[in-house]
């Protein structure tokens, strides 16, 4: 315990250092964990350790885990990959380093983590460094609050409990990882996709919107509004729209196109009855699909309601937008597409 | 126009009155410099005695924005008339600020 109180400043210091050396280094890789815990072994806790196995130690060095940091990855991919970071940032005591998720007895239950005992490069005592996933980490401190580590011995029955817990915790963690292959592959999919105009088969989603986006498929429009008055384009998020157009039933890419392409000339002419009256030079470049919205919601007789719904969905609900519904259906009243709508209808 | 900066419950509030018309944003953009040196304060733009408000008005209101927000700060627009809403709503920008 003596030599314990003696090394503790090194100790301290040993795994503020490693934490950091950590950080940087799976920050560098982009690997994003869920935490980097750490701690230096309280007196109290070394004491009991002493108590329990005090003859295997000699000197306070032979205790590999007076540092312990703990990393916890998303997916259990992960693990292997930090792994390999540690490999290249210390020097591993391979005697004294266990993969506990190759432990297991068919009918153990628990599962672990993988433990490296480390060295830095330059030398000095021995830290361990914990890798597992969150659910792995969840397992473990559930298993460590029930208590079924200790004295006594488990009936088969809660045996057989803890092993299915385990499993399905340990299948979870294989689908997670699977999950997120699944889905990457099909993000780059849909970019390619995109990227070649196939947009008939793109389903319409918060990824696909922003995709599409970054063709500036408004650009022309919100260009020939901007004309209107010389007026200044002004970049800003369209992603608030996209409820407005879920809610006008547009599946597709495709969908979105054609919608589109058919209201672009009457969003034109709304657009023009506002603004050609004022000397607004300034636009915001979400103002094409304003328009865009704003019509369609006419020529699908959606009225006051479906025109105050608009704003609700972008600006958040407001009575004030009931007054903004009015303004526009008055103003679009005498427009080409209104008139043509009401000829129809006769 | 009249613009009077003044903090309340620990938020930066500037009160507009008149018309922020062309003539009036080189005084206008001047009078609201707090608002963009405050920090971890809110900002309030009260319109309530706002009666128009021009593109280079819009312009004040968004660089205010821009500000704020790289800062991690709110900007509110609180008691607009009918007619400036309008003019937010024409432009495209009704979305762009959290209105009160």
């Amino acid at each position: 315990m003596e030599q314990y109180r003696k090394l503790l400043p090194t100790l301290e210091k040993l795994s503020t250092d490693v934490y950091e050396m950590l950080t940087h280094a799976l920050s560098e890789q982009g690997i994003y964990v869920t935490a980097i815990e750490r701690r230096v072994k309280s007196e109290k806790s070394l004491a009991g350790k002493l108590e329990l196995k005090g003859a295997k130690y000699k000197t306070v060095d032979d205790i590999t885990d007076l540092v312990g940091l703990r990393v916890i990855t998303f997916y259990t991919d992960e693990v292997d990959k930090v792994a390999a970071i540690v490999k290249r940032l210390f020097d591993i005591d391979w005697q004294e380093s266990v993969d506990k998720r190759k432990l297991h007895q068919l009918d153990a239950f628990g599962y672990n983590s993988l433990h490296y005992i480390c060295r830095l490069k330059e030398g000095g005592p021995r830290f361990e460094i914990q890798m597992r996933t969150a659910l792995q980490h969840a397992w473990s401190t559930i298993e460590h609050d029930i208590g079924y580590k200790g004295a006594v011995k488990l009936p088969p029955e809660f045996r057989r409990q803890f092993s299915r817990l385990s499993g399905m915790l340990e299948l979870a963690d294989d689908e997670f990882a699977r999950l997120r292959i699944t889905m990457t592959e099909y993000r780059r999919q849909m970019e390619s996709l995109v990227k070649s105009g196939q947009l008939s088969d793109v389903l319409l989603s918060a990824e696909t919107f922003r995709s599409y986006l970054e063709l500036h498929p408004f650009d022309r429009l919100n260009k020939r509004i901007a004309a209107v008055n010389q007026a200044e384009i002004y970049p800003v998020s369209m992603m608030s729209y996209l409820p407005v157009l879920e809610s006008f039933g547009l599946e597709t890419l495709g969908n979105l196109q054609t919608f589109i392409d058919e209201n672009s000339d009457d969003a034109y002419q709304l657009a023009l009855s506002q603004l050609a009256i004022t000397d607004l030079d300034i636009l915001s470049s979400s103002a094409a699909l304003q328009y865009l919205c704003l019509v369609y919601v006419l020529k699908h007789d959606g009225g006051r309601e479906g025109l105050k719904a608009v704003y609700d969905t972008i600006n958040g609900k407001n009575d004030a937008n009931g007054m903004l519904a009015d303004m526009m259906l008055e103003q679009a009243a005498t427009l080409s597409f209104m008139q043509r709508k009401l000829e129809g209808e006769k | 126009m009249e613009v009077k900066i003044q903090e309340q419950d620990g938020n930066m509030v500037a009160i507009l009155s008149g018309r922020l018309d062309t003539a009036a944003v080189p005084n206008t953009e001047k009078a609201m410099g707090p608002l963009y040196e405050c920090e971890k304060q809110d900002i309030i733009i009260d319109c309530t005695d706002l009666t128009y408000i021009s593109s280079g008005g819009l312009r004040i209101f968004l660089s205010i924005l821009k500000v704020a927000e790289k800062k991690g700060e709110h900007v509110y627009i609180k008691g607009v008339t009918d007619n400036v809403r309008a003019i937010f709503a024409m432009t495209g920008f009704i979305n762009i600020f959290e209105f009160k």
